[in-house]
């Protein structure tokens, strides 16, 4: 299945979902769905994620797993916490927009 | 013009070559490098014993003045925990991250490995008679002789020890680095400050009570 484009191609504004489907009985939903701030990580950090959660928070299971020192998994950490605070941010930038 | 398979896996090999020279402790930190570092640290220590060989500051090295192997030993503790103090107090103060002792500490002493590579070149016979002739008669009558020999053969270790020092101070700069997780201007500035404040400290304790 090709992966989730998040933002647009052409401007780069973050993508909002308008159709879902249903692949067992074919159903249909259309509508503006904002997607989920973790959907707007690049697939990489995304993997990382779910092995963090898989490693159930050990950022040392983390580094044995990937082969790498402790530290370099705590920055790696820092790093997409800092992607998601702002991702956060600017959803909320948006939605006051909306609201306004 | 592309890649073929094999440029790319030679410049892998490269780049891998690389990381283990100047990046390693992306893989290694923590406790394990704290031990390498130590181990390290004793050996350089007694391989500089042999030779009358000082590491006398935190990113000194000089040859000639006998003195006990305990105070070999302790030279390079003390720069190392000279250096490793200073880094972690910037650290706190420069960087964001919540970073662990264990890791700058251990990865602090894992960097000051190739000062064994330095001690095993102040070894070498042509090094060790270049640099009595230096200190001997050069600075007690303004010149020195040595053979011609001595000064091309005792130049070499005398360059392989000099770059071994610059290589210990990449790797220490990259763990201090990688640690605190700060990079760019502050973290340079903040590394040659915590450098200087070191070296200080580091050569007051050694002249004045280890070889005082």
């Amino acid at each position: 299945m090709a992966s989730l484009p998040t933002s647009c191609p052409s401007c780069g504004d973050q993508l909002l979902a308008k159709r879902l489907a249903c692949p067992g009985c074919g159903t249909e939903v259309e509508g503006c769905y904002a997607l989920p701030g973790l959907a707007s990580l690049k697939a990489e950090d995304q993997r990382f994620i779910v092995q963090f959660v898989e490693s159930s928070g050990s950022l040392k299971e983390m580094a044995r797993l990937l082969g790498v020192s402790y530290p370099t998994v705590r920055n790696r950490l820092d790093e997409i916490i800092a992607r998601v605070v702002r991702a956060r941010a600017l959803q909320e930038d948006d939605d006051e927009r909306d609201s306004q | 013009m592309s890649a073929t398979a094999s440029d790319v896996a030679g410049s892998a090999a490269r780049r891998s070559v690389s990381h283990l020279l100047f990046r390693p402790f992306a893989c290694i930190a923590g406790g394990r490098s704290l031990l390498v570092g130590l181990a390290a640290i004793m050996l350089a220590g007694f391989l500089g014993s042999l030779s009358h060989t000082h590491f006398d500051g935190a990113i000194d090295m000089h040859t000639g003045r006998p003195a006990a192997t305990s105070v070999f030993l302790s030279e390079g503790l003390v720069n190392w925990l000279a250096m490793s103090v200073a880094l972690f107090l910037l650290g706190k103060l420069v960087s964001r991250a919540d970073f662990r002792a264990l890791d700058l500490f251990g990865t602090q002493a894992m960097a000051r490995w190739p000062t064994v590579l330095a001690a095993l070149a102040a070894l070498a016979p042509p090094y060790r008679r270049l640099v009595s002739s230096i200190t001997t008669q050069a600075l007690q009558t303004g010149g020195f002789a040595a053979e011609r020999a001595d000064v091309v053969l005792g130049g070499l270790p005398m360059l392989v020890a000099l770059l071994t020092i610059v290589w210990m101070v990449a790797l220490m700069y990259h763990s201090y680095s990688l640690c605190c997780n700060i990079r760019g201007a502050r973290a340079g500035l903040s590394f040659v400050a915590a450098l200087v404040a070191a070296e200080i400290v580091s050569k007051i304790v050694i002249v004045r009570v280890l070889l005082g």
